[in-house]
């Protein structure tokens, strides 16, 4: 097994076990944060797989991301710092079927179909960026773009229907 | 080897800014002070809040720590002195830099504190202020270069250091430095006198000097960015090479700390509405004139 190996299944490890802390803890910046260091997790699988851009990437904006969803958690929940044990989960039975599905059809992504080679070696860093670059502001664009209006809509959204309005706003 | 020069110069680097922000927030200038200090900090008491969130306590000055030396790690001294060469250097900097925020709101949460929780917060809210307008001067800063390689941007220097070529963003990748630093007059973080310390407030003894030294770090390296972005890096005649980096990085250093004696501290919402009407169309603009530049005249 070589060293590549070795780094991949701990960092793999480590963002699966990070990621069952998220469930685990009752205090939600823990969570939050727990969340962050799972995706820092995958970030380091990048790196461990010589993509480099996509790793830094990732492990750049993960830090930003889950931290500004930690304090929208603060924000919207009853006992964000879980000191009293509040159960904050709902819906465990759909949840639970609905993971085990995507679970099984990412795995089925996986492995049913033919892949072929993927790829013969590794482009350097640069040339990677340079190819990525190229690809978001080429064929990709419209998808990124709209993926993007897309998940700003889905928050101001999410957003607005969290907010509980007050007896002044309600009239 | 060189792992071993930069991490003892960046030792040497933290104390003579510790002399040096000693000098710019008290006015005297005491060459033993910090290592007095420091002494006195390993040597108190450290204390323990009441039911902290224990893990954040501890880990929050220790990942400040660590974001710092990664941020260290691309920036070049000389030639070939540089921890490593990462293909996507600027971009890494970022990226452990980005870690300064994660560390503050932990070490800020941790000790179950309302001026440190508040502290913590409120760095978040300053980040959403500086963030585009770092991120957005090193993307002009990369076009000039056609690289994210740190070595690469200071040799693309060679005829014209970027401070010329582009003022704007050098304006404004300093200025966000300095609220990433959380420099005065952007400390809102600990901002003594209205949050009693803030994210320090907590935090004693050895604790307390490991999250002084990590702040000192943090400074250094964003002083190390700022000179390899946009200072020319080791770039320089008649001195060797190391010599003006480490000329440049103590002199942006001190700059960045004596701006606090001649400016209040700055209010959050203010900072935020000027980051963003003023500072996000002014870094756009900037990347529009350098996309320009590079494009017609090439130098």
């Amino acid at each position: 097994m070589s060293v590549q190996v070795i780094f991949l299944i701990f960092f793999g490890g480590a963002a699966v076990w990070f990621g069952v802390v998220v469930f685990r803890t009752h205090s939600m910046v823990r969570s939050a944060l727990a969340l962050l260091f799972s995706q820092t997790a995958i970030g380091a699988m990048f790196l461990v797989m010589q993509a480099e851009f996509l790793g830094v990437l990732q492990i750049m904006m993960m830090a930003t991301e889950m931290s500004v969803m930690a304090i929208f958690m603060v924000m919207f929940m009853m006992d964000p710092g879980g000191m009293g044990a509040m159960d904050m989960t709902h819906q465990k039975r759909l949840s639970l079927r609905a993971g085990g599905i995507g679970l099984l059809a990412a795995l089925a992504a996986v492995w049913i179909p033919d892949w072929g080679l993927v790829a013969t070696s590794v482009p350097g860093a640069q040339q990677q960026a340079e190819d990525l670059g190229r690809e978001l502001l080429g064929r990709s664009m419209f998808i990124f773009q709209s993926a993007g209006l897309t998940i700003l809509t889905a928050m101001v959204a999410a957003t607005m229907v969290a907010i509980v309005p007050n007896e002044e706003q309600r009239k | 080897m060189s792992i071993l020069i930069i991490l003892l110069s960046l030792a040497a680097g933290a104390y003579v800014l510790a002399v040096l922000e000693r000098w710019a927030v008290h006015g005297h200038l005491s060459l033993t002070g910090p290592a007095w200090a420091a002494l006195a900090l390993l040597g108190r008491e450290s204390v323990l809040a009441r039911t902290p969130d224990r893990l954040f306590f501890e880990a929050g000055p220790v990942l400040l720590l660590v974001a710092g030396l990664l941020a260290v790690a691309v920036i070049p001294l000389a030639p070939g002195l540089i921890i490593t060469d990462l293909a996507t250097g600027a971009l890494f900097l970022n990226a452990a830099l980005a870690y300064v925020l994660v560390a503050l709101i932990m070490a800020g949460w941790g000790p179950n504190g309302a001026y440190g929780m508040i502290a913590g917060w409120r760095f978040l809210g300053q980040f959403i202020a500086y963030a585009m307008l770092i991120v957005m001067p090193i993307t002009a800063v990369a076009m000039r270069a056609e690289s994210l390689s740190t070595t690469a941007i200071v040799t693309s220097q060679a005829q014209l250091w970027n401070v010329v070529y582009q003022p704007i963003g050098f304006a404004l990748f300093v200025v966000a430095a300095m609220g990433l630093a959380w420099l005065p007059p952007l400390d809102l973080p600990d901002a003594p006198g209205d949050l009693a310390g803030g994210v320090e407030a907590e935090y004693t003894g050895v604790r307390l000097a490991v999250l002084r030294l990590a702040r000192m770090v943090i400074i250094l390296a964003l002083a190390g960015a700022t000179v390899t972005f946009y200072l020319g890096g080791w770039l320089g005649p008649w001195l060797p090479p190391a010599a003006w980096s480490a000329i440049k990085i103590l002199f942006v250093a001190a700059a960045m700390l004596s701006v606090g004696r001649y400016m209040p501290r700055i209010r959050e919402a203010r900072y935020l509405a000027l980051s963003w009407k003023l500072g996000i169309s002014l870094a756009l603009a900037n990347i529009f004139v350098v996309g320009v530049i590079a494009l017609v005249v090439p130098i």
